[in-house]
Protein backbone atom coordinates (compact mmCIF):
# COMPACT_ATOMS: atom_id res chain seq x y z
CA UNK A 1 0.00 0.00 0.00
CA UNK A 2 1.16 3.24 -0.74
CA UNK A 3 2.87 5.02 2.35
CA UNK A 4 2.50 1.78 4.42
CA UNK A 5 5.11 -0.08 6.27
CA UNK A 6 5.35 -3.45 5.79
CA UNK A 7 1.79 -5.06 7.54
CA UNK A 8 2.35 -8.21 9.75
CA UNK A 9 -0.25 -10.99 9.20
CA UNK A 10 1.05 -13.22 11.14
CA UNK A 11 -1.71 -12.49 13.81
CA UNK A 12 -4.60 -12.83 11.28
CA UNK A 13 -2.97 -16.33 9.89
CA UNK A 14 -2.41 -17.26 13.46
CA UNK A 15 -6.26 -16.99 14.41
CA UNK A 16 -7.51 -17.64 10.98
CA UNK A 17 -10.29 -20.69 11.16
CA UNK A 18 -8.59 -22.73 8.48
CA UNK A 19 -5.76 -24.71 9.59
CA UNK A 20 -2.53 -23.52 7.65
CA UNK A 21 0.97 -25.23 7.66
CA UNK A 22 4.29 -24.09 6.14
CA UNK A 23 7.01 -26.84 5.57
CA UNK A 24 10.36 -26.93 4.44
CA UNK A 25 11.89 -28.85 2.09
CA UNK A 26 12.55 -32.12 4.22
CA UNK A 27 8.90 -31.60 5.44
CA UNK A 28 9.51 -29.84 8.85
CA UNK A 29 7.49 -27.89 10.28
CA UNK A 30 8.45 -23.98 9.74
CA UNK A 31 4.50 -22.11 10.57
CA UNK A 32 1.62 -23.45 11.74
CA UNK A 33 -1.43 -21.52 13.40
CA UNK A 34 -3.79 -22.30 15.83
CA UNK A 35 -5.66 -24.23 13.64
CA UNK A 36 -3.38 -26.10 12.93
CA UNK A 37 -2.00 -27.23 16.09
CA UNK A 38 -5.43 -28.82 17.02
CA UNK A 39 -5.40 -30.27 13.05
CA UNK A 40 -1.96 -32.04 14.02
CA UNK A 41 -3.59 -33.60 17.30
CA UNK A 42 -5.23 -35.98 14.73
CA UNK A 43 -3.17 -36.44 11.86
CA UNK A 44 0.72 -36.85 11.45
CA UNK A 45 2.12 -33.95 10.13
CA UNK A 46 4.04 -36.21 7.53
CA UNK A 47 0.65 -37.31 6.02
CA UNK A 48 0.20 -33.49 6.01
CA UNK A 49 3.79 -32.88 3.89
CA UNK A 50 2.97 -36.00 1.67
CA UNK A 51 -0.89 -34.23 1.03
CA UNK A 52 0.74 -31.08 0.28
CA UNK A 53 3.69 -32.58 -2.14
CA UNK A 54 1.09 -34.55 -4.15
CA UNK A 55 -1.01 -31.42 -4.95
CA UNK A 56 1.19 -28.91 -5.32
CA UNK A 57 1.25 -27.06 -8.70
CA UNK A 58 3.15 -28.18 -11.50
CA UNK A 59 4.52 -24.83 -11.08
CA UNK A 60 5.28 -22.02 -8.27
CA UNK A 61 1.71 -20.72 -7.16
CA UNK A 62 -0.84 -21.85 -5.92
CA UNK A 63 -3.22 -24.48 -6.88
CA UNK A 64 -6.80 -25.60 -4.79
CA UNK A 65 -8.30 -28.93 -4.87
CA UNK A 66 -12.21 -29.79 -3.94
CA UNK A 67 -11.22 -33.34 -2.42
CA UNK A 68 -12.74 -35.12 0.84
CA UNK A 69 -10.97 -35.44 3.66
CA UNK A 70 -12.07 -36.59 7.54
CA UNK A 71 -9.66 -36.48 10.47
CA UNK A 72 -11.33 -37.89 13.02
CA UNK A 73 -14.28 -35.20 13.74
CA UNK A 74 -12.44 -32.50 11.67
CA UNK A 75 -13.74 -32.92 8.27
CA UNK A 76 -12.78 -30.64 5.14
CA UNK A 77 -13.63 -30.09 1.43
CA UNK A 78 -10.49 -28.72 0.02
CA UNK A 79 -6.97 -27.69 0.05
CA UNK A 80 -4.79 -25.21 -1.13
CA UNK A 81 -1.23 -25.69 -1.75
CA UNK A 82 1.33 -22.91 -2.32
CA UNK A 83 4.78 -22.51 -3.03
CA UNK A 84 7.25 -19.61 -4.37
CA UNK A 85 10.34 -21.25 -3.77
CA UNK A 86 12.34 -24.38 -3.51
CA UNK A 87 12.99 -23.70 0.19
CA UNK A 88 8.71 -24.22 0.80
CA UNK A 89 5.48 -25.05 0.61
CA UNK A 90 2.01 -24.07 2.60
CA UNK A 91 -0.89 -26.03 2.59
CA UNK A 92 -4.42 -24.41 4.01
CA UNK A 93 -7.20 -26.72 4.72
CA UNK A 94 -10.85 -25.92 4.65
CA UNK A 95 -13.53 -27.19 7.05
CA UNK A 96 -16.67 -28.63 5.66
CA UNK A 97 -19.44 -26.47 7.18
CA UNK A 98 -21.45 -28.74 10.01
CA UNK A 99 -24.57 -29.22 8.90
CA UNK A 100 -26.56 -28.76 12.76
CA UNK A 101 -30.42 -29.10 13.32
CA UNK A 102 -31.86 -25.89 14.18
CA UNK A 103 -34.40 -27.39 16.45
CA UNK A 104 -32.99 -27.59 20.15
CA UNK A 105 -32.58 -30.98 21.49
CA UNK A 106 -36.14 -32.02 23.35
CA UNK A 107 -35.62 -32.04 26.78
CA UNK A 108 -38.19 -34.29 28.01
CA UNK A 109 -36.70 -36.69 25.69
CA UNK A 110 -33.51 -36.70 27.59
CA UNK A 111 -33.39 -39.26 30.68
CA UNK A 112 -30.59 -39.87 33.43
CA UNK A 113 -28.97 -42.90 31.79
CA UNK A 114 -26.20 -45.20 32.33
CA UNK A 115 -24.88 -45.49 28.42
CA UNK A 116 -23.00 -48.68 29.54
CA UNK A 117 -26.68 -50.45 29.94
CA UNK A 118 -27.54 -49.42 26.39
CA UNK A 119 -24.50 -50.94 25.05
CA UNK A 120 -24.81 -53.55 26.95
CA UNK A 121 -28.38 -55.04 26.15
CA UNK A 122 -27.42 -54.12 22.23
CA UNK A 123 -24.63 -56.12 22.21
CA UNK A 124 -26.99 -58.92 23.72
CA UNK A 125 -29.21 -58.44 20.99
CA UNK A 126 -26.32 -58.10 18.12
CA UNK A 127 -25.11 -61.41 19.46
CA UNK A 128 -28.53 -63.22 19.27
CA UNK A 129 -27.90 -63.22 15.39
CA UNK A 130 -24.06 -63.15 15.16
CA UNK A 131 -21.52 -64.97 16.15
CA UNK A 132 -18.57 -61.72 16.35
CA UNK A 133 -16.50 -61.96 19.05
CA UNK A 134 -16.65 -58.31 21.08
CA UNK A 135 -13.33 -56.83 22.57
CA UNK A 136 -14.72 -54.11 25.04
CA UNK A 137 -12.76 -51.33 26.22
CA UNK A 138 -15.77 -49.44 28.24
CA UNK A 139 -15.31 -47.23 31.15
CA UNK A 140 -17.78 -48.61 33.71
CA UNK A 141 -17.25 -45.67 35.92
CA UNK A 142 -18.49 -43.23 33.48
CA UNK A 143 -21.38 -41.06 35.06
CA UNK A 144 -25.14 -41.41 34.28
CA UNK A 145 -25.90 -38.62 32.02
CA UNK A 146 -28.70 -37.22 29.72
CA UNK A 147 -29.89 -39.38 26.91
CA UNK A 148 -32.27 -40.09 24.25
CA UNK A 149 -32.71 -43.73 25.43
CA UNK A 150 -35.09 -44.68 22.70
CA UNK A 151 -33.06 -42.56 20.14
CA UNK A 152 -29.92 -43.77 21.22
CA UNK A 153 -30.74 -47.14 21.43
CA UNK A 154 -32.31 -47.21 17.90
CA UNK A 155 -28.92 -45.29 16.95
CA UNK A 156 -26.84 -48.22 18.27
CA UNK A 157 -28.72 -51.16 16.93
CA UNK A 158 -28.13 -49.78 13.15
CA UNK A 159 -24.84 -49.16 13.74
CA UNK A 160 -23.43 -52.60 15.33
CA UNK A 161 -25.88 -53.92 12.15
CA UNK A 162 -23.52 -52.72 9.70
CA UNK A 163 -20.43 -54.68 11.53
CA UNK A 164 -22.67 -58.16 10.61
CA UNK A 165 -20.33 -59.34 8.62
CA UNK A 166 -17.47 -58.67 10.99
CA UNK A 167 -15.71 -61.50 13.19
CA UNK A 168 -14.12 -59.51 15.40
CA UNK A 169 -15.57 -55.85 16.59
CA UNK A 170 -13.75 -53.41 18.58
CA UNK A 171 -15.41 -51.32 21.00
CA UNK A 172 -14.69 -48.69 22.93
CA UNK A 173 -16.60 -45.74 25.27
CA UNK A 174 -14.71 -43.42 27.49
CA UNK A 175 -14.46 -40.01 27.89
CA UNK A 176 -12.75 -37.32 25.28
CA UNK A 177 -10.31 -36.09 27.56
CA UNK A 178 -10.17 -32.32 27.23
CA UNK A 179 -12.54 -32.11 24.19
CA UNK A 180 -15.86 -30.80 24.32
CA UNK A 181 -18.89 -29.85 22.17
CA UNK A 182 -21.25 -26.62 22.14
CA UNK A 183 -25.11 -27.85 22.80
CA UNK A 184 -27.19 -24.97 23.12
CA UNK A 185 -24.52 -21.97 23.78
CA UNK A 186 -23.23 -24.13 26.57
CA UNK A 187 -19.73 -26.32 26.44
CA UNK A 188 -20.09 -30.09 27.15
CA UNK A 189 -17.89 -32.69 27.71
CA UNK A 190 -18.02 -35.69 25.04
CA UNK A 191 -18.45 -39.31 25.63
CA UNK A 192 -16.80 -41.34 22.43
CA UNK A 193 -17.57 -44.08 21.33
CA UNK A 194 -16.27 -46.36 18.55
CA UNK A 195 -16.94 -49.25 16.78
CA UNK A 196 -14.39 -50.60 14.79
CA UNK A 197 -13.52 -53.52 12.74
CA UNK A 198 -11.88 -54.82 9.92
CA UNK A 199 -14.53 -53.42 7.17
CA UNK A 200 -18.25 -52.53 7.41
CA UNK A 201 -21.01 -51.91 5.40
CA UNK A 202 -22.00 -48.64 4.77
CA UNK A 203 -26.07 -49.06 2.92
CA UNK A 204 -27.04 -47.26 6.05
CA UNK A 205 -24.56 -44.21 6.81
CA UNK A 206 -26.99 -41.55 5.70
CA UNK A 207 -30.04 -42.96 8.10
CA UNK A 208 -27.15 -43.05 11.21
CA UNK A 209 -26.21 -39.58 10.64
CA UNK A 210 -29.42 -38.43 10.30
CA UNK A 211 -30.50 -39.94 13.56
CA UNK A 212 -27.34 -38.94 15.38
CA UNK A 213 -27.53 -35.47 13.97
CA UNK A 214 -31.43 -35.31 15.91
CA UNK A 215 -29.62 -36.16 18.98
CA UNK A 216 -26.57 -33.42 18.50
CA UNK A 217 -24.37 -36.76 18.46
CA UNK A 218 -21.64 -36.03 16.11
CA UNK A 219 -20.67 -38.90 13.66
CA UNK A 220 -17.76 -40.20 12.11
CA UNK A 221 -18.00 -42.33 9.50
CA UNK A 222 -14.72 -44.41 8.05
CA UNK A 223 -14.08 -47.33 5.86
CA UNK A 224 -13.71 -49.46 9.44
CA UNK A 225 -14.56 -47.54 12.01
CA UNK A 226 -17.90 -45.58 12.87
CA UNK A 227 -17.64 -42.91 16.37
CA UNK A 228 -19.97 -41.05 18.17
CA UNK A 229 -18.85 -37.75 20.08
CA UNK A 230 -22.08 -37.65 22.34
CA UNK A 231 -22.55 -34.70 24.21
CA UNK A 232 -22.41 -35.48 27.91
CA UNK A 233 -25.10 -33.69 29.39
CA UNK A 234 -26.12 -33.99 33.67
CA UNK A 235 -28.25 -30.66 34.29
CA UNK B 1 -39.25 -65.46 41.01
CA UNK B 2 -38.77 -68.58 39.25
CA UNK B 3 -36.75 -68.86 36.39
CA UNK B 4 -38.74 -68.75 32.74
CA UNK B 5 -37.82 -72.66 31.31
CA UNK B 6 -35.13 -72.44 28.10
CA UNK B 7 -31.85 -73.79 27.67
CA UNK B 8 -31.78 -72.23 24.69
CA UNK B 9 -28.68 -69.69 23.95
CA UNK B 10 -30.53 -67.40 21.85
CA UNK B 11 -33.44 -66.44 24.34
CA UNK B 12 -31.37 -66.39 27.47
CA UNK B 13 -30.05 -63.55 25.80
CA UNK B 14 -33.18 -61.90 25.01
CA UNK B 15 -34.02 -62.41 28.74
CA UNK B 16 -30.93 -60.77 29.55
CA UNK B 17 -31.37 -58.01 27.49
CA UNK B 18 -34.82 -57.14 28.07
CA UNK B 19 -33.93 -57.37 31.72
CA UNK B 20 -31.40 -54.96 30.92
CA UNK B 21 -33.98 -52.31 29.24
CA UNK B 22 -36.14 -52.53 32.05
CA UNK B 23 -35.83 -49.21 33.40
CA UNK B 24 -35.46 -47.67 30.38
CA UNK B 25 -37.77 -45.80 27.86
CA UNK B 26 -36.88 -48.00 25.26
CA UNK B 27 -39.66 -49.50 22.57
CA UNK B 28 -38.38 -52.96 22.17
CA UNK B 29 -40.60 -56.09 20.08
CA UNK B 30 -40.52 -59.53 20.16
CA UNK B 31 -41.48 -61.61 17.06
CA UNK B 32 -41.95 -65.05 16.87
CA UNK B 33 -44.39 -67.97 15.33
CA UNK B 34 -47.60 -68.31 17.71
CA UNK B 35 -46.85 -70.73 20.22
CA UNK B 36 -43.32 -69.98 20.74
CA UNK B 37 -43.54 -69.03 24.18
CA UNK B 38 -42.84 -65.24 23.69
CA UNK B 39 -46.31 -63.99 25.37
CA UNK B 40 -45.31 -66.41 28.80
CA UNK B 41 -41.97 -65.16 28.61
CA UNK B 42 -42.95 -61.00 28.42
CA UNK B 43 -45.80 -61.87 31.14
CA UNK B 44 -43.04 -63.64 33.33
CA UNK B 45 -40.55 -60.84 33.16
CA UNK B 46 -42.94 -57.95 33.77
CA UNK B 47 -45.74 -59.51 35.59
CA UNK B 48 -47.09 -56.16 36.44
CA UNK B 49 -46.86 -54.15 33.57
CA UNK B 50 -50.60 -53.31 31.82
CA UNK B 51 -51.16 -55.25 29.05
CA UNK B 52 -53.25 -54.49 25.91
CA UNK B 53 -54.25 -56.36 22.51
CA UNK B 54 -53.35 -54.94 19.15
CA UNK B 55 -56.50 -56.09 17.88
CA UNK B 56 -58.06 -53.23 19.33
CA UNK B 57 -57.08 -49.74 18.81
CA UNK B 58 -59.11 -47.46 20.80
CA UNK B 59 -57.55 -49.42 23.80
CA UNK B 60 -53.98 -49.54 22.84
CA UNK B 61 -54.35 -45.84 22.38
CA UNK B 62 -56.26 -45.11 25.79
CA UNK B 63 -53.24 -47.16 27.65
CA UNK B 64 -50.95 -45.44 25.52
CA UNK B 65 -51.96 -41.69 27.00
CA UNK B 66 -52.22 -43.23 30.64
CA UNK B 67 -49.38 -44.84 31.02
CA UNK B 68 -45.30 -44.95 30.55
CA UNK B 69 -45.19 -48.58 30.27
CA UNK B 70 -47.09 -51.46 28.63
CA UNK B 71 -47.32 -54.79 26.79
CA UNK B 72 -48.88 -54.87 23.42
CA UNK B 73 -49.81 -58.33 22.38
CA UNK B 74 -51.06 -58.89 18.71
CA UNK B 75 -48.72 -55.40 17.63
CA UNK B 76 -49.33 -56.65 13.85
CA UNK B 77 -53.08 -56.60 14.57
CA UNK B 78 -52.78 -52.54 15.07
CA UNK B 79 -54.41 -51.16 12.07
CA UNK B 80 -52.32 -47.33 12.24
CA UNK B 81 -49.20 -47.75 14.18
CA UNK B 82 -48.70 -44.44 12.30
CA UNK B 83 -50.81 -43.03 15.02
CA UNK B 84 -48.99 -44.53 18.01
CA UNK B 85 -46.32 -42.60 19.32
CA UNK B 86 -43.82 -44.37 21.81
CA UNK B 87 -41.27 -41.86 22.46
CA UNK B 88 -40.70 -41.66 26.25
CA UNK B 89 -42.43 -44.71 27.10
CA UNK B 90 -41.41 -48.38 28.09
CA UNK B 91 -42.96 -50.48 25.30
CA UNK B 92 -43.18 -54.49 25.07
CA UNK B 93 -44.91 -55.73 21.82
CA UNK B 94 -45.52 -59.32 20.33
CA UNK B 95 -45.72 -59.98 16.88
CA UNK B 96 -46.57 -63.59 15.30
CA UNK B 97 -44.78 -61.98 11.98
CA UNK B 98 -42.63 -58.86 11.50
CA UNK B 99 -44.70 -57.37 8.51
CA UNK B 100 -43.52 -53.85 6.71
CA UNK B 101 -39.62 -54.27 8.67
CA UNK B 102 -39.20 -50.51 7.37
CA UNK B 103 -41.51 -49.43 9.71
CA UNK B 104 -40.62 -51.84 12.73
CA UNK B 105 -36.65 -50.53 12.33
CA UNK B 106 -38.03 -47.01 12.61
CA UNK B 107 -40.30 -48.05 15.62
CA UNK B 108 -38.49 -50.19 17.54
CA UNK B 109 -35.30 -49.69 19.23
CA UNK B 110 -34.77 -52.86 20.05
CA UNK B 111 -36.06 -55.96 17.63
CA UNK B 112 -35.99 -59.47 19.13
CA UNK B 113 -36.67 -62.62 16.62
CA UNK B 114 -38.34 -65.55 19.48
CA UNK B 115 -37.06 -68.77 17.47
CA UNK B 116 -39.04 -70.91 16.67
CA UNK B 117 -39.12 -74.56 18.86
CA UNK B 118 -37.99 -76.60 16.12
CA UNK B 119 -34.67 -74.46 15.92
CA UNK B 120 -34.40 -74.97 19.50
CA UNK B 121 -33.61 -78.73 20.12
CA UNK B 122 -32.80 -78.19 23.57
CA UNK B 123 -36.06 -76.85 24.37
CA UNK B 124 -37.96 -79.66 23.12
CA UNK B 125 -36.68 -82.09 25.28
CA UNK B 126 -37.40 -79.49 28.23
CA UNK B 127 -40.50 -78.85 27.81
CA UNK B 128 -41.99 -82.90 26.86
CA UNK B 129 -40.49 -83.08 30.43
CA UNK B 130 -42.32 -80.48 32.07
CA UNK B 131 -45.60 -81.18 30.47
CA UNK B 132 -45.00 -85.10 30.92
CA UNK B 133 -44.92 -84.42 34.38
CA UNK B 134 -47.38 -81.49 34.19
CA UNK B 135 -49.83 -83.94 32.74
CA UNK B 136 -49.39 -87.07 35.07
CA UNK B 137 -50.17 -84.63 37.77
CA UNK B 138 -53.33 -82.79 36.02
CA UNK B 139 -54.51 -86.80 35.56
CA UNK B 140 -53.32 -87.92 39.01
CA UNK B 141 -51.19 -90.95 36.94
CA UNK B 142 -48.93 -93.19 39.39
CA UNK B 143 -47.57 -95.33 35.96
CA UNK B 144 -44.73 -94.74 34.43
CA UNK B 145 -44.40 -93.02 31.11
CA UNK B 146 -41.97 -93.83 28.68
CA UNK B 147 -42.11 -90.99 25.83
CA UNK B 148 -40.46 -91.70 22.51
CA UNK B 149 -39.05 -88.65 20.61
CA UNK B 150 -41.36 -89.26 17.36
CA UNK B 151 -44.66 -88.87 18.87
CA UNK B 152 -43.70 -85.25 20.08
CA UNK B 153 -45.36 -82.92 18.13
CA UNK B 154 -43.86 -79.31 17.40
CA UNK B 155 -45.61 -78.08 13.96
CA UNK B 156 -47.44 -75.82 16.45
CA UNK B 157 -44.21 -75.26 18.74
CA UNK B 158 -45.14 -75.27 22.29
CA UNK B 159 -49.12 -75.82 21.95
CA UNK B 160 -48.92 -79.10 19.41
CA UNK B 161 -46.09 -80.31 22.01
CA UNK B 162 -48.01 -80.01 24.26
CA UNK B 163 -51.27 -81.80 22.96
CA UNK B 164 -48.92 -84.51 22.03
CA UNK B 165 -47.81 -85.35 25.30
CA UNK B 166 -51.17 -85.55 26.83
CA UNK B 167 -52.55 -87.62 24.24
CA UNK B 168 -49.30 -89.88 24.70
CA UNK B 169 -49.64 -90.27 28.61
CA UNK B 170 -53.11 -90.64 28.29
CA UNK B 171 -53.07 -93.81 25.62
CA UNK B 172 -49.79 -95.28 27.52
CA UNK B 173 -51.74 -94.88 30.81
CA UNK B 174 -55.57 -96.54 29.59
CA UNK B 175 -56.03 -100.31 30.96
CA UNK B 176 -58.08 -102.50 29.24
CA UNK B 177 -61.34 -100.47 29.64
CA UNK B 178 -59.76 -97.63 28.72
CA UNK B 179 -58.59 -98.98 25.67
CA UNK B 180 -62.01 -100.91 24.62
CA UNK B 181 -64.07 -97.83 24.98
CA UNK B 182 -61.32 -95.72 22.93
CA UNK B 183 -61.73 -98.59 20.33
CA UNK B 184 -65.20 -98.44 20.71
CA UNK B 185 -65.92 -94.94 19.74
CA UNK B 186 -63.55 -94.94 16.66
CA UNK B 187 -65.63 -97.63 15.28
CA UNK B 188 -69.14 -96.08 16.14
CA UNK B 189 -67.30 -93.27 14.23
CA UNK B 190 -65.87 -95.16 10.90
CA UNK B 191 -69.22 -97.59 10.62
CA UNK B 192 -71.39 -97.76 8.35
CA UNK B 193 -69.14 -96.20 5.73
CA UNK B 194 -66.06 -98.41 7.10
CA UNK B 195 -67.25 -101.65 8.24
CA UNK B 196 -64.76 -103.83 6.53
CA UNK B 197 -63.84 -106.69 9.56
CA UNK B 198 -59.90 -107.38 7.97
CA UNK B 199 -59.26 -103.53 7.66
CA UNK B 200 -60.11 -102.89 10.86
CA UNK B 201 -58.23 -106.19 12.35
CA UNK B 202 -54.82 -104.04 11.87
CA UNK B 203 -55.85 -102.05 14.77
CA UNK B 204 -55.61 -105.27 16.98
CA UNK B 205 -52.41 -107.07 15.05
CA UNK B 206 -50.39 -104.19 14.48
CA UNK B 207 -49.26 -102.63 17.70
CA UNK B 208 -49.18 -106.26 18.48
CA UNK B 209 -46.71 -107.73 16.30
CA UNK B 210 -44.62 -104.42 17.02
CA UNK B 211 -44.89 -104.60 20.62
CA UNK B 212 -44.27 -109.01 20.65
CA UNK B 213 -41.42 -108.20 18.41
CA UNK B 214 -39.90 -105.76 20.60
CA UNK B 215 -40.16 -108.02 23.15
CA UNK B 216 -38.91 -111.56 21.70
CA UNK B 217 -36.61 -110.26 19.19
CA UNK B 218 -37.69 -112.92 16.21
CA UNK B 219 -40.25 -113.94 14.59
CA UNK B 220 -40.03 -117.75 15.34
CA UNK B 221 -39.87 -116.98 19.53
CA UNK B 222 -42.67 -114.62 18.98
CA UNK B 223 -44.81 -116.92 17.19
CA UNK B 224 -44.25 -119.32 20.46
CA UNK B 225 -45.35 -117.00 22.20
CA UNK B 226 -48.39 -115.91 20.41
CA UNK B 227 -49.33 -119.51 19.85
CA UNK B 228 -49.60 -119.15 16.55
CA UNK B 229 -47.92 -120.78 13.44
CA UNK B 230 -44.79 -119.54 12.15
CA UNK B 231 -46.00 -118.97 8.47
CA UNK B 232 -48.98 -117.19 9.79
CA UNK B 233 -46.89 -114.70 11.63
CA UNK B 234 -45.06 -113.82 8.77
CA UNK B 235 -47.94 -113.42 6.32
CA UNK B 236 -49.19 -111.06 9.26
CA UNK B 237 -46.02 -109.22 9.84
CA UNK B 238 -45.73 -108.68 5.46
CA UNK B 239 -49.39 -107.20 6.05
CA UNK B 240 -49.47 -105.01 8.84
CA UNK B 241 -45.66 -103.86 9.62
Amino acid sequence: MPGSESTDLTFFLDTDNSPFVLFDRHGSIVYLNDAAEILLAYVDKRELFDLALSYAPNDFGTRTTPMELHYRQLNFYAVTVAYQDEEQIGIRLYYRPRTRSNQPVDPSRLKMTNINTILEASIALFAMENSTRFDLLTDADLPEFKLDQNGFSKLLRRTLHLFRASADLHISLTMAVGESIMIDHKRRPIVRLTIQANGRYNDEDRTIKALADEMRIITLLDEHRILFDIPFIQE
Amino acid sequence: MQNYATRSETVQQIIKSLNLTRTLYVSSIIIGEPWSGKRTLVRHLFPDLPTVDGHDQEAVETLLSQTDALIIEHYEKIPNTERLDFEDKHIIAIADYAGNTKILDETFAFIYHMPPLRERPEDILLYADLYQKEAAETLMLDTEITLSKNVLDIRQNLRSLRASIYREVLLQSGDRDALERGLHHYFMGQMPEEADYHRHLGLFEKPLLEAGLHVYGSQLRLAEALGINRNTLRKKIHAWL
